[in-house]
């Protein structure tokens, strides 16, 4: 079984050590990577700067993306990743604490294939990143990630 | 040979009545008219003989040297030559002897169509001492009358001042008014004559060609009514000085019907002195004689003369002194109402509900200020729906931003029945495109004429048919003057001018203003918005944090705790999670003040079903009843939002009642709000626990709570604040009332469907003041 590559992009290491402890599996083997700012994760996905090597950053399966984020926030982010014709076929989940409708909208105007909001309740929030995990990886086919 | 002329007056024809050819003259004295090329006497009066002992046909075609020696003629023609002798302008020329006559003759000259016309008076007295007093009484009786201070005081000095020099047993100050009638505004008289002060007289009393004439001579004077005219004896009875023009002519002879009106009036001499202000006729000195004949000095009537010339130059500054003291109060109060406005921040409340207020401004019986579908009456004014027709109407009539009449029920007939209060209108418009007037109304002036008699001439019949005379009658007799004010000054009119400016300028001040605070009140919704996306994200990361430890810590670490260590946590858990709620309630809060409206027409009974679907595994739990008393209305409103004001109110009703049979009723009445928009007002009524009445303005406070918070199933205490924001976003209103046998009703307002669009003004951010309130 190869592993599902998942980019989380998260400044906070209280929600990654949350996120990671809500999306372990048994039955799925899942390499979550991390990056703390939207620039990072720019090199991330285009393989340059400190993840030039491509072995550091294999193109993930999917996306979790939260919209506040020092430097380069979620939204631009979402907008270069959907503005590109290589990129915009990773799904991205924008996984945040805003309800505001104008960022669900918009988000999903600029081409986000979910929108999860992060409830203060943990076992709300695990059963919302369990259910994801099933449905991406479980329910539906994905392209062929691994090059 | 006799210049009677042929012309029989009456009153149909009076006013062509040609008064300055009568072809005779009053016989206390003589005329003669000359050719001045040779001195030749063309025409004579036939009274020579009773003066100068020659009879006329004596005189007739006779040079001038036949009455005067040669000295004499030079020294009448020096005067002559001088250069003030001019045409159309009589002037006192000399004092002479005639040849045979011992006593002397003033002799008064003018010229007029080529003619040099000589009139003789016999002098009385005249000596430098008589002289020396009339100087002195003229020089008394200008001062006097300079001194004062207004028309009324001015008028009545000058009445007593002509009385003194000319003993008349009445002298009156007779004004013209603009219809041509004319007032008695001051008066002298003999203790037992009846008084014609204030009483007003027909123009056709005075007709056009004699103000013409009063207009030439500044001085006109009939010693004796009774007198018998003396013929005019010419030379030839071709001779183109016939008929000869005396306008200017002293001693012309009075036209008969004159002479008849002064006979009715009970007068036997009368004089009158022009009084003109800018070459108009202003008035007359009028000057009535009843005791007997009175005659005058040429010195009196030069001094009475002078008289007039000399006040008539002072009338522009009396009635303009008269002006500036009213314009001057009219002023200050305006910069009362000025600072009233100011002070108030409003327009209408300045105007009218402080000391001074717009009723002591310009002197009227009522005024109303309209604003903004307001109207505030004070005084005596029409009721408020004929004054919103009235400003309909004007603003269809005039463009022009001020208007005034004083007989406005003849302009605009539906203003018939109030006549007696709004005769007359001033009206300023305080902008082009609102309905946005002051209005001063003037009562009718029934009261105000007091004809000397009837003014409608009496038709007399004499034998051979209808002739006209003269009313004999002077008593006054009051006419209702219909539908007509007092008129309206030009200060007056001035003054509401400035007004409507002042007013101008503090609205425009108002809406920039306004204006200002919009800038400032959307700034701060952007900070708000912002600040609800700051609590929303950068407060419940840290919160999520806090509770996702937690829970690790008791996931993790859980074995190495004992119960209430255990307890603690959940306890920790239980906080963050209550924060959260908080929070939201906050963010949800701020977003219904903040979010744009969806209007539309709302059927509340789909709502309702809506809202009781969702709410059905509470009602079954509580087992609660909802009664509708009857199919609820549609309303202008935002779906969603309406909503969330029934859904609050009805689990409220249930969360807060602790009967086994619970129950809420929701109904309606319609009603219309002051400013006429139709609504209903709308109630939830239940039998639940009830509120104290000192909480229920509380209640409405975000995160109060009445209860303990585990009480009736806990909360926030924010719904109750929300539901309220919605209502007020709609334009209406909510409280509540205690039910008498426990239970409470919640109260609140939405506009009809059919309610006009102004609902849709209030889509934008709630903002105090009304920007609609532009000129």
């Amino acid at each position: 079984m190869s592993p599902q590559h998942i980019l989380l992009i998260e400044d906070s290491d209280e929600d990654v050590a949350a996120t990671v402890r809500g999306m372990r599996r048994e039955d799925l083997d899942i390499v979550l990577n991390r990056c703390k700012t939207g620039d990072q994760a720019l090199d991330y996905l285009y393989q340059r700067g400190r993840y030039a090597e491509t072995i550091m950053a294999p193109r993930p399966h999917l996306i979790l993306l939260d919209l506040n984020l020092p430097g380069t926030d979620g939204r631009s982010l979402l907008a270069v990743i959907k503005d590109d014709e290589d990129l915009k076929s990773i799904p991205v989940i924008v996984l945040t604490t805003s309800n505001n409708p104008q960022d669900i909208a918009a988000c999903y105007r600029r081409g986000a294939n979910s929108y999860q909001i992060k409830p203060v309740d943990y076992a709300r929030f695990k059963q919302s990143l369990q259910t994801m995990i099933s449905y991406w990886f479980q329910t539906v086919t994905l392209p062929d990630a691994a090059d | 040979m006799s210049q009677e002329t042929p012309f029989i007056v009456d009153l149909t024809n009076c006013d062509r009545e040609p008064i300055h050819i009568p072809g005779s003259i009053q016989p206390h004295g003589v005329l003669l008219a000359l050719a001045e090329s040779d001195l030749m006497i063309i025409q004579v009066s036939a009274n020579t003989f009773t003066f100068l002992g020659r009879h006329p046909r004596d005189l007739i075609g006779q040079s001038l040297h036949t009455l005067l020696d040669p000295d004499q003629i030079i020294d009448l023609c020096d005067c002559l030559s001088h250069e003030y002798v001019v045409d159309e302008n009589p002037l006192y020329a000399l004092t002479l002897a005639f040849n045979g006559i011992e006593s002397l003759f003033d002799v008064i000259a003018h010229r007029i169509d080529g003619m040099l016309i000589l009139e003789l008076e016999p002098v009385g007295q005249s000596n430098q001492a008589v002289a020396l007093r009339v100087y002195r009484m003229v020089k008394h009786a200008v001062m006097a009358c300079h001194r004062t201070s207004s028309l009324q005081t001015f008028a009545q000095a000058l009445a007593h001042s002509v009385r003194m020099l000319t003993a008349f047993d009445r002298v009156m100050v007779y004004r013209f008014l603009p219809d041509g009638s004319g007032v008695v505004i001051a008066e002298e008289t003999h203790d037992n004559l009846e008084s014609y002060l204030d009483l007003r007289y027909p123009a056709s009393d005075i007709p056009k060609q004699a103000r013409a004439l009063y207009l030439r001579n500044w001085l006109r004077l009939i010693p004796d009514v009774t007198y018998q005219p003396v013929p005019l004896l010419a030379i030839s009875s071709r001779h183109p000085s016939i008929p000869l023009n005396l306008s200017y002519a002293a001693l012309r002879s009075v036209s008969p019907i004159h002479i008849e009106y002064l006979v009715n009036m009970g007068v036997r001499a009368s004089m009158s002195i022009s009084l003109i202000k800018d070459d108009q006729l202003w008035g007359l000195i009028a000057c009535h004689h009843h005791s007997g004949p009175h005659e005058l000095s040429y010195d009196i009537r030069a001094a009475c003369e002078f008289l007039g010339h000399m006040v008539s130059l002072q009338i522009d500054d009396k009635e303009a002194a008269e002006d500036a003291t009213y314009t001057i109060a009219l002023q200050s109060i305006q910069a009362e109402l000025v600072q009233h406005m100011s002070v108030a921040n409003d327009v209408v409340a300045g105007l009218t509900r402080f000391t001074p207020n717009l009723l002591q401004f310009i002197a009227v019986g009522g005024v109303a200020v309209c604003m903004e579908g307001q109207c505030v009456r004070l005084g005596a004014t029409p009721p408020e729906p004929v004054i919103v027709e009235l400003i309909d109407w004007l603003s269809q009539k005039t463009d022009d931003n001020t208007f005034w009449t004083d007989s406005l029920p003849q302009h605009y007939p539906a203003m018939v029945p109030f006549t007696a209060i709004a005769s007359g209108l001033l009206a300023v418009r305080l902008s082009r495109a609102r309905s946005n007037y002051v209005l001063w109304f003037r009562p009718e002036v029934i009261q105000a004429v007091n004809w000397g008699g009837n003014p409608e001439k009496p038709v007399t019949v004499a034998e051979g048919g209808v002739r006209l005379s003269p009313r004999t009658s002077f008593a006054v007799w009051k006419e209702s003057v219909m539908m007509t004010s007092l008129p309206w000054r030009s200060c007056e009119i001035a003054a509401a001018r400035d007004l409507r400016r002042a007013i101008i300028d503090l609205v425009m001040a108002k809406v920039e203003e306004l204006a200002r605070l919009n800038e400032e009140l959307t700034r701060s919704n952007i900070e708000l918005d912002s600040f609800a996306y700051v609590a929303s994200h950068d407060l419940k990361e840290p919160l999520r944090g806090l509770h996702n430890y937690a829970h690790f810590l008791i996931e993790d670490y859980g074995d190495l705790l004992d119960d209430a260590g255990k307890d603690k946590l959940a306890t920790l858990v239980r906080l963050t999670q209550r924060m959260e709620s908080l929070i939201d309630s906050l963010l949800h809060y701020s977003r219904v003040g903040r979010a744009e409206m969806t209007w539309v027409e709302v059927d509340l009974n789909a709502v309702l079903v809506d809202v009781v679907n969702l709410l059905e595994p509470r009602l079954r739990e509580s087992s609660a009843e909802i009664r509708i008393a009857r199919p609820l209305p549609h309303v202008r409103a935002d779906q969603t939002r309406v909503r969330e004001v029934f859904s609050n109110l009805i689990t409220n009703a249930i969360k807060y009642n602790d009967t086994p049979q619970k129950w809420v009723e929701i109904s309606y009445t319609p009603v219309t709000s002051a400013e006429g928009t139709l609504s209903y007002v709308f109630s939830v009524r239940d039998n639940g626990i009830g509120v104290p009445e000192e909480h229920q303005e509380t209640i409405f406070r975000i995160f109060k709570r009445l209860h303990g918070r585990d009480e009736y199933g806990g909360g926030v205490g924010a719904g109750l604040t929300i539901t309220k924001k919605i209502v007020e976003r709609h334009g209406g209103a909510i409280w509540l009332t205690a039910q008498p046998g426990g239970g409470t009703t919640f109260w609140f307002t939405l506009d009809r469907v059919d309610a006009d669009l102004q609902a849709f003004g209030r889509s934008t951010p709630k903002v105090g003041v009304d920007t609609r309130a532009t000129p």
